[in-house]
């Protein structure tokens, strides 16, 4: 009888134990936390670790070799000119569709029939995949099958090859993408502009600023810290570029249009699977990345600072 | 003289306002133009996919190329079955993308809850562990992530897809922000009368929710039903391929017929849109919430 009552009461204070705040918090992130652990930390780590190896994917004649990899790196002319056309994409993509999307939601800040309808159309390429949009546009843009090029061939210009040209190619890609992800920046800059409050409209109006006035000095200055969001999530996407190019190029004409993402991808998972050179790639270009977040991250909170 | 000069101001007075209001009328036609070309553009591409994937094959390759064809048929979707391991494509994007999306609701509105809702030691660190988990891209660690998968045996299941997906630090930023901002003597007044922080969650917390965690749904959904390059890398066998790792690869392959590829990308993104027409507001509020993670 008394056994039974501590076993009771052992398990009693158990759950009282786990039962308070300051203990159950642990239980509700433990499967998150784990995971992340695991499925993340862990292989970030192994990326660095991989990086200092010559390791291939059936892990034959494994050897360390140190900052061999990193060397090599600057030897590789494909892996360097795979990184400018990253940073070509970027510079193409970035600028275009933070311009179209704030422009677009600028001019559908108020809430017509016209406006929403305009708004639920623009927002319904996100919902489609970047490998479908990369279907799409390649038969599109097709010189053989495609209606654009036969058009523009209409308008007196010679055929443009679009993907399979080696000048054209990237441009048409980050178009291509843009067209896909514009209404992201533009629900998000939907929601800072209309989050400004309308007696700023109103006082200036009554101090004569015209519409191009007030869109320049009372829209843009509210809005600069979505702005930089979208800056700045935009080339971190940007700068990780691989669906649309796996899919309408695949890297060519001649390597022209390879990305960083991509060559990483074709090193470590196609013939000669060098995992551990495909990882010091990796870790360059995250240390890219972190280094374009961070400081883009710190100038925002500067020039956020500065405007108080 | 003096009942002239007033007549004649209001004169100014109408015409001027009658010239303000035209050239409003003139802008709006305007604008309306510039935006439905807009619309034009985007939805061009979708309607020229969806036009072509009901053409016969030698009106899809014919030159010139012609938007409208005389003649239509269902035969590339029913031919694109045969073609395409699309039946397959389909069942694995389903399983993976709807138990991923299930999953990641439960784990990250508890590991949200928690971060915004109870105090205990190392809550700040583990706030930032999240916040710099959302700043790191898969491309960077997909290498180890596959030779760990593939020592655990689990390249090429299911188990394999879903679980390193099954939490992810923007549904946690994003069930946090929710939870944060709802009233704080709920719980407290819950917990007086007696019940359990499980129960005070699932009860309380969860049904008042419904909102975040529909836009957190078709926002992981969208996600996992697209995403090309980690089931590319975690699948190898063509029977394991979702949607769009099966699609990529098969168009990789030298396209011999079009109709059926057309007819796939229509299959591949319609169940999609069809969420898209009932759901949209909660997709939009996804991609909204995306721009507040400061």
């Amino acid at each position: 009888m008394e056994e039974i009552d501590t076993s009771v009461n052992k398990k009693r204070s158990f759950f009282r134990f786990w039962n308070q705040p300051k203990h159950a918090a642990y239980l509700f992130m433990a499967p998150s936390i784990i995971i992340l652990l695991f499925f993340m930390v862990i292989p970030l780590i192994g990326t660095l670790g991989l990086s200092f190896f010559n390791i291939n994917i059936f892990f034959t004649g494994t050897k360390f070799v140190g900052l061999d990899n990193f060397v090599q790196f600057f030897h590789d002319q494909r892996a360097i000119n795979s990184m400018w056309h990253t940073v070509y994409f970027t510079l193409l993509e970035t600028p275009t569709q933070v311009i179209v999307g704030t422009v677009a939601a600028a001019a559908l800040s108020r809430t017509t029939l016209f406006n929403r309808f305009s708004r639920s159309v623009f927002y319904v390429p996100v919902i489609c995949s970047l490998t479908t949009s990369g279907i799409i546009f390649s038969m599109l843009l097709d010189p053989n099958i495609g209606w654009i090029p036969y058009v523009l061939h209409q308008f007196g210009m010679s055929t443009p090859q679009f993907f399979r040209d080696a000048t054209l190619a990237m441009p048409s890609i980050a178009v291509m993408t843009v067209w896909k992800n514009f209404g992201v920046t533009m629900t998000i800059m939907l929601t800072a502009i209309q989050a400004i409050s309308p007696s700023l409209y109103e006082s200036a109006e009554m101090d004569g600023a015209n519409k191009k006035q007030q869109f320049f000095h009372v829209t843009i200055p509210q809005i600069i810290p979505s702005l930089g969001f979208c800056v700045m999530t935009n080339l971190i996407g940007s700068m990780q570029v691989f669906d649309q190019i796996y899919v309408t190029t695949a890297g060519g004409p001649e390597f022209k249009t390879e990305s960083a993402v991509q060559y990483i991808y074709s090193r470590g998972f196609s013939a000669p699977y060098q995992l551990g050179y495909a990882s010091a790639v990796a870790t360059i270009l995250f240390v890219i990345i972190a280094v374009l977040s961070v400081s883009s991250n710190l100038y925002m909170s500067h020039k956020e600072k500065q405007m108080r | 003289m003096e009942a002239r000069t007033a007549d004649t101001t209001e004169l100014v007075d109408s015409t001027k306002k009658s010239n303000y209001h035209r050239n409003k009328v003139i802008k709006s036609i305007i604008f309306k133009i510039i935006m439905s070309l807009l619309i034009l553009i985007v939805v061009f591409p979708f309607l020229w996919l969806l036009l072509s994937s009901f053409k016969y094959e030698k009106d899809i390759i014919t030159y010139p190329p012609h938007i409208f064809s005389g003649k239509y048929t269902f035969q590339n979707y029913i031919k694109v079955w045969d073609t395409i391991p699309l039946l397959g494509y389909v069942k694995n994007t389903v399983i993976f993308a709807g138990a991923t999306m299930l999953i990641s609701l439960v784990l990250d509105s508890m590991t949200g809850y928690a971060l915004a809702r109870m105090e205990f030691k190392g809550k700040t660190a583990f706030y930032y562990f999240v916040m710099v988990s959302m700043m790191i891209p898969f491309m960077v660690y997909m290498i180890p992530l596959f030779i760990e998968m593939n020592k655990m045996n689990l390249l090429d299941t299911y188990t394999g897809l879903i679980v390193p997906r099954a939490t992810t630090a923007f549904g946690i930023f994003m069930m946090r922000s929710n939870f944060v901002g709802l009233p704080r003597d709920l719980d407290e007044a819950a917990r007086l009368d007696g019940l359990n922080e499980w129960r005070i969650f699932t009860k309380i917390m969860l049904p008042l929710s419904k909102p975040t965690l529909m836009a957190l749904a078709v926002f992981t959904l969208t996600n996992n039903w697209n995403d090309l390059l980690y089931p590319l890398i975690l699948t190898t066998t063509s029977s394991m391929r979702t949607l769009p790792a099966g699609l990529a690869l098969f168009t990789g392959q030298h396209i011999s017929f079009y109709g059926p590829v057309m007819a796939g990308a229509v299959i591949s993104m319609l169940p999609l849109f069809i969420i898209y027409i009932f759901a949209q507001k909660y997709f939009v509020q996804g991609s909204a919430m995306s721009g507040m993670k400061e």
